[in-house]
């Protein structure tokens, strides 16, 4: 090759790359909009930074007394006993885009009939849009004896309370392994994010257990919540099978009711009745409900199933309300089947930002979100299935070299080494 | 697999490695320059460039070869772990990441050392 065509190889490739990359810029809308995000977890950061970018002249407020941000799905590690607490701990602060309004304190009232939200202070913020991205709250007394204090005690574990809740939960595991005995792991029958998790600790406690050669001394039981363990039935059927095949004992249709921290029981509500087992180790997953300041808006869905514990109200595709036109639910909030995970926000942020650009544009709002989730189905040290799906349990897989239902290395390795990058990159409103 | 375009993926590993991608970056720079350069040194020298590829070749397979030994330890697994041919795969080319860099290196210094002067191993000038 000589110079000549040396030069004009590279100038193609630049303009290809260029067109590119103005494939992928987003639309902007200039409208001068009041915006406001009641949350500065996964949804709100990443609905932060991508509205500053695309909606430049609206007014931007968050509103989050948070000053610590979580990497949630980084718990399942530090449980595992592979991550510390500080692996899953960023500050928000370095997330905020420049431009917005982060006013610190707690959402104490959301008044979508006069277009405002209190804060705890008192002050109130008025919008000309909402999106509420508050999270869930983790509703450990309603278990009779539970108190999340118990955490990481008298063989109670749970990954869900916070970083330093899933390094005692670890503790707490590999404890149990030293000394044998009876294990006990389910989930609650409330929605909840990350459905997978309470598998995960399984398997890992599987593993640890066999690493150690200790299995034979250790007898594990997942208790399902309903007459499955997954709600997609493939993955249903495939961890059963895994479960099977590891000597993992499964009672279906077990809820957690109560646990006697002293004695070491846990009593379950069953169609039969209720039953009481002693166990050595119990994993406990909280019942999760909306905040508080949700609970009692009338944002909350007026009946069906997702009005018990008060999840925002919201159209499937779109995560607009139905009965207030400018508020959006986003995240663990959305009263949507499925979607808890911050795999579902990254496909749920694009849509609400799109339509809402596309709307203040004067433009129909087009954006769709299919309910896609995923879940790295963590099933030993170094192993996981990557599983996606949508709202009708359809197995969505983005990469097709990678089967969802096999065990593979290079799911953990998108798992322990992928995700994290991603995660923050989404909260930049780049992923 | 739509969504991975190159912003993203540049954004994802600048998450993931922080500081580092810059040093990364920079040491990739530096190979690339390295290898037109030696390149360029023994063209302009009338010096066959296949023994500084053997050389390179046989550098970067060994250096692929004990990093894809070291790859799953450094995802905090083991090589029991790798379970299908997928896994294979990705180890390896995560492996040929720093093999290739190893290649690229051993083909730069041998590029040079045969353009400044006739040894044994690289005496034939190209035809």
């Amino acid at each position: 090759m000589n110079r000549r065509r040396f030069l004009l190889t590279g100038a193609a490739l630049a303009a290809v790359n260029g067109i590119a990359l103005s494939n992928v810029r987003a639309a902007t809308s200039s409208a001068k909009a009041r915006i406001v995000i009641a949350g500065a977890g996964a949804a709100g950061l990443a609905l932060a930074s991508r509205l500053r970018r695309q909606m430049p002249q609206a007014a931007i407020t968050v509103i989050d007394q948070k000053t610590a941000h979580h990497f949630q799905p980084g718990f399942t590690l530090v449980g595992a006993g592979l991550w510390s607490p500080d692996d899953v701990t960023f500050r928000n602060a370095d997330f905020m885009p420049s431009g917005a309004d982060w006013i610190t304190e707690a959402v104490a009232e959301f008044d979508p009939d006069s277009n405002t939200v209190a804060t705890s202070s008192g002050r109130r913020v008025p919008y000309d849009f909402l999106f509420v991205a508050t999270g869930l709250a983790l509703d450990y007394e309603r278990i009779e004896g539970m108190d999340r204090s118990l955490i990481g005690t008298n063989g109670i574990a749970s990954i869900y309370a916070n970083p330093p809740a899933a390094a005692a939960s670890f503790r707490a595991i590999d404890a149990f392994v030293d000394q044998g005995g009876v294990g006990l792991f389910g989930r609650p029958t409330t929605e909840m994010k990350c459905a997978g998790a309470p598998l995960k600790v399984t398997f890992i406690t599987d593993d640890l257990a066999r690493r150690k050669g200790r299995r034979s001394a250790v007898k594990l039981v997942y208790n399902a919540h309903n007459p499955t363990v997954f709600s997609v039935p493939p993955v249903h059927d495939r961890v059963t099978q895994m479960f099977a095949a590891r000597d993992i004992a499964v009672n279906f249709s077990h809820v957690l009711k109560a646990i006697d921290p002293g004695a070491k029981r846990a009593t379950y509500e069953t169609p039969e009745g209720v039953v009481t087992f002693d166990y050595d180790f119990i994993h406990v997953v909280p019942p999760m409900r909306a905040p508080d300041a949700v609970m009692n808006s009338p944002l909350p869905w007026q009946h069906g199933p997702l009005a018990t514990d008060g999840w925002v109200e919201a159209e499937k595709a779109t995560l607009r309300h139905p009965r207030y036109a400018n508020v959006f639910a986003v995240g663990d909030i959305a009263g949507v089947p499925r979607g808890k995970t911050a795999a579902s926000v990254k496909w749920q942020v694009p849509v609400v930002v799109d339509n809402l650009v596309a709307e203040t544009s004067g433009k129909e709002p087009l954006a769709t979100y299919n309910g896609y989730t995923s879940c790295p189905m963590v099933t030993a040290y170094g192993k996981a299935m990557l599983i996606e799906f949508d709202y009708n349990g359809n197995l969505t897989p983005s990469f097709p070299f990678i089967s969802p239902l096999d065990e593979l290395w290079v799911s953990w390795l998108i798992e322990e080494k992928g995700l994290k990058g991603a995660y923050r990159a989404m909260l930049r409103g780049l992923a | 697999m739509e969504d991975f375009n190159p912003v993203t993926m540049f954004a994802i590993l600048r998450e993931s490695l922080g500081p580092w991608l810059w040093g990364l970056l920079l040491i990739a720079l530096v190979l690339v320059v390295g290898v037109v350069s030696a390149a360029m040194k023994l063209r302009s020298a009338r010096r066959s460039p296949k023994h500084p590829i053997i050389a390179a070749a046989l550098a970067g397979g060994v250096a692929t070869a004990i990093f894809f030994m070291l790859v799953p330890g450094w995802t905090m697994a083991t090589h029991a772990a790798l379970n299908g041919p997928v896994d294979y795969l990705a180890a390896i080319l995560i492996a040929f990441i720093p093999g290739g860099g190893i290649a690229a290196m051993v083909f730069s210094m041998a590029s040079w050392r045969c353009a400044r002067r006739t040894t044994a191993v690289c005496d034939k000038s190209m035809a």
